[in-house]
């Protein structure tokens, strides 16, 4: 007996994969946040070879394809070093490193953008380096690279569905059954399309809602 | 790492072979896209409403979907409404018409960067408004938006490696396969790494050598 109509456990299967999709979205891009900016800090810093070693890294990561680095991670490194790994954690590995290649450069130009004489003066005040970092440019560097990042999220979050090819069961995985289980493509990826779409809409809600917080303690307001 | 020359050496006429069609993929998908984006970029800058919205459905929908799911779409879909066409051929129109999206709104972003006097004086000189539109508006959006463009070109190459998901033997493809007669994953994959950065630094310094012919009478001391 072949299923080859629509059922009600479709939506539970639809729901699975939404779910999929967001956590991983989720987790990959804190920790590659977490990353990017723990990077743009050691560039601050200026430690010693740390941030050229991973802007070269970064900078392979930033133009190669992501479906390769996935085969890379996915089947190169269990291979290569002989370990097992699952294709939740290779999808984890890759997409993180991912996100954090970019978000460093969004990280690094936020804090490049604030005034040197902000700097100096906080200097003059008898701040510490990591005083000046927590007080001074910390915020308003949160507040210059918000708006680039949420655009990357909400890129990240479509590249996310590059993880269906190494047999992770995500949205477009579930799309991809659905797909083949009942042959009617134009519902099952209008349906899948329409998905992505409002949680790009979504994150891109809640970014501008938060640049507008942040922004809104940092812009001038005039006496 | 000679042992590992020797296994890979006769696969490396097939791995061209490989970056050949990804090539001819992307130069396909380029010229595609920046037709479809330089079209629907004058739909979103129209004077009236209904060609402008048009646009703004066009562009919303295809960068928030992510291309997985589009090129599913297509590949799936068009024979199912009787249009059979091979895969390669699907590649390229969804490539053109994902990344057309993109470009409509760099060089949307040159239009609205010309200045008002230079289509007063067009006026002056008695052009219409098709000949002002064609002859002194386009070419000026599009060497404006050369730079822009370029890192959504970039982009696109970089996608085209997602082509390998609809049965396009292109350099991702072939290097699956290779991966999967030679059982060294690692390798090959960070090969692959290597030579898709060639490919983008390629297509970003001539992208900045298109930008620098196109500019040569802004530059400093031309006129």
């Amino acid at each position: 007996m072949r299923y080859a109509e629509f059922t009600p456990y479709d939506l539970v299967l639809l729901a699975q994969g939404l779910g999929v999709t967001v956590g991983l979205f989720l987790v990959t891009s804190l920790l590659g946040i977490l990353i990017g900016v723990a990077l743009a800090v050691t560039h601050y810093y200026r430690v010693f070879l740390v941030h050229h070693l991973f802007t070269a890294i970064f900078e392979l990561l930033k133009n190669s394809p992501v479906l390769v680095q996935l085969f890379l991670v996915f089947f190169g490194i269990p291979a290569f070093f002989q370990i097992n790994l699952t294709p939740v954690w290779a999808a984890v590995i890759t997409l993180s490193l991912n996100t954090a290649a970019f978000s460093y450069v969004i990280f690094k130009s936020g804090i490049e953008s604030v005034d040197r004489e902000q700097i100096e003066s906080a200097r003059v005040f008898g701040h510490s380096r990591a005083q000046i970092l927590r007080l001074v440019i910390g915020p308003q560097a949160a507040a210059f690279s918000i708006g680039p990042l949420v655009g990357l999220l909400v890129n990240q979050l479509q590249v996310t569905s590059l993880i269906s090819v190494i047999g992770v069961f995500d949205l477009t995985k579930i799309g991809a059954i659905l797909n083949l289980r009942t042959l009617q493509p134009f519902i099952v990826w209008t349906v899948i399309g329409v998905l992505y779409y409002l949680c790009a809409k979504a994150l891109t809600l809640i970014g501008n809602r938060i640049e507008r917080r942040l922004r809104a303690s940092v812009a001038w307001v005039g006496f | 790492m000679n042992r590992l020359w020797s296994t890979l050496e006769p696969h490396i006429p097939f791995l061209l072979e490989g970056f050949y069609l990804t090539i001819a993929a992307c130069l396909c998908a380029i010229v595609g896209s920046i037709v479809i984006g330089a079209a629907v970029a004058s739909m979103k800058t129209a004077r009236s409403p209904i060609p402008r919205a048009v646009a703004a459905v066009y562009t919303e929908i295809f960068r928030n979907v992510p291309f997985v799911v589009q090129l599913f779409f297509f590949f799936y879909g068009l024979p199912e409404i009787g249009i059979y066409i091979g895969a390669f051929q699907t590649g390229v129109i969804a490539l053109s018409i994902a990344g057309g999206a993109f470009v409509a709104d760099t060089i949307r972003a040159g239009i609205l960067s010309i200045d008002k006097g230079i289509i007063e004086a067009a006026q002056a000189f008695g052009h219409g408004r098709w000949s002002i539109f064609t002859r002194i508006m386009l070419p000026i959006a599009l060497r404006v938006s050369v730079r822009p463009m370029g890192s959504v070109l970039v982009n696109l190459v970089l996608t085209s490696s997602i082509l390998s998901t609809i049965t396009v033997n292109e350099l991702t493809g072939n290097a699956k396969i290779v991966a999967a007669q030679t059982f060294k994953p690692f390798e090959i994959y960070a090969a692959l790494l290597v030579l898709y950065a060639s490919l983008t630094f390629t297509v970003a310094h001539v992208v900045s050598r298109v930008h620098r012919r196109l500019n040569r009478y802004l530059e400093a001391g031309a006129l």
